[in-house]
């Protein structure tokens, strides 16, 4: 090391001399932090509003069945049987593709619901979307292997008792809610 | 008395790691300028720096669960905003090593007169530097990082780190002897 170096490295406290806008900082990182609690003691499910819930509902059993279909249809049949199973899917998820949009515009369109219980609904909507293009890629991808089977089996299961518990908050609520026209 | 070091500012972290917002604070408060100066030395925009400063202290402390005393928090804290604002310049497409990739092997010993003991002129020097240079310069000279922690910060090879080092000293100099 020369002396320049050695100037420099022993003098480096003089090169801080900005001051940072400290409580303008902080406030971001507070409600950042604060958002993050939130979503973690809200969980994944527990929406407010008894028409999220409803819908939410909806949307996991809808979920649920295209990959229940999917992965008990595709796993047992032959190449021929499985090219209409996959033209079968997709029918079957363009129809719910085309349920869940419909939901997705009635929230959106809702007078009623808050612009923060529409946020919470189109969030939950993206999250279940992820999962659920996720899950299907690795099914077809891997659909002989025995652990990928076995971990969407888990994840059914997972999403069974996430219903079950949705179903429960629904039984609780007061409120009441339209939902004739869909069949689970 | 180096374990010591280890454990500063240990009954803060130890209660900001289970979320207590006032030990968060005070964490705050005592880095805060400093690393808002490690951060604006690299980007040289204020409002860059304060997001990259905002993002790294939630990033600490969201992860302060995997914080086990092998640095300094400080150094910890430092790294994380040294990477994010190195990762923000990347993203801006802005050159964090010289862009010529040549590895020169550059003797130790440098020709021109290193005999400038001006912090001013130094500055001024450094801020003259073109990107590329100025990070290597930064990240050796000010913020103390051997060649092997900033070849892992800039994702290059100790060689490359040592003479693009080099090459960017020679240049601060001759910008220096222009003063």
């Amino acid at each position: 090391m020369d002396d320049f170096e050695k100037y420099i490295k022993e003098n480096k406290l003089l090169f801080d001399e900005h001051e940072a806008d400290q409580d303008k900082i902080w406030q971001g990182i507070e409600s950042e932090l604060e958002i993050t609690k939130e979503k973690k003691s809200r969980g994944f499910i527990q929406l407010k509003s008894p028409f999220l819930k409803i819908a939410a509902g909806i949307c996991i059993l809808i979920g649920s069945f295209s990959i229940l279909t999917f992965f008990t249809q595709s796993s047992m049949g032959t190449p021929e049987q499985n090219s209409a199973i996959h033209q079968e899917l997709k029918d079957i998820d363009n129809y719910y593709k085309g349920l869940v949009s419909f939901q997705v515009a009635l929230v959106k369109k809702h007078s009623k619901l808050s612009s923060r219980d529409k946020e919470e609904f189109l969030s939950f909507m993206d999250e279940l979307d992820k999962e659920y293009i996720v899950l299907k890629k690795e099914m077809t991808a891997n659909l002989n292997n025995e652990y990928i089977l076995e971990a969407i089996v888990q994840n059914y299961k997972k999403r069974i008792e996430l219903i079950e518990n949705l179903l429960d908050q629904i039984k609780d609520s007061k409120k009441s809610v339209d939902n004739e026209g869909y069949i689970l | 008395m180096k374990a010591n070091i280890l454990y500063t500012h240990k009954d803060l972290v130890e209660k900001s790691k289970s979320g207590d917002r006032n030990s968060q604070y005070q964490l705050y408060k005592l880095y805060v300028d400093a690393m808002y100066n490690v951060s604006i030395r690299i980007l040289n925009i204020k409002e860059d720096a304060e997001d990259i400063i905002q993002d790294s202290f939630v990033d600490a402390f969201k992860n302060l669960g995997s914080f086990r005393y092998e640095s300094t928090f400080g150094s910890w804290l430092k790294r994380i905003v040294i990477n994010k604002s190195i990762n923000h310049l990347k993203s801006k497409k802005i050159p964090v090593i010289p862009l010529d990739q040549h590895e020169y092997h550059i003797s130790e010993e440098i020709d021109e007169s290193v005999d400038i003991r001006d912090i001013k002129k130094i500055k001024k020097g450094i801020a003259k530097l073109p990107n590329g240079y100025k990070q290597i310069i930064i990240l050796y000279l000010i913020e103390g990082y051997d060649h092997k922690e900033i070849s892992e910060i800039l994702g290059i090879t100790e060689a490359t780190s040592k003479s693009q080092y080099h090459r960017a000293k020679k240049k601060l100099i001759q910008i220096i002897n222009t003063f």
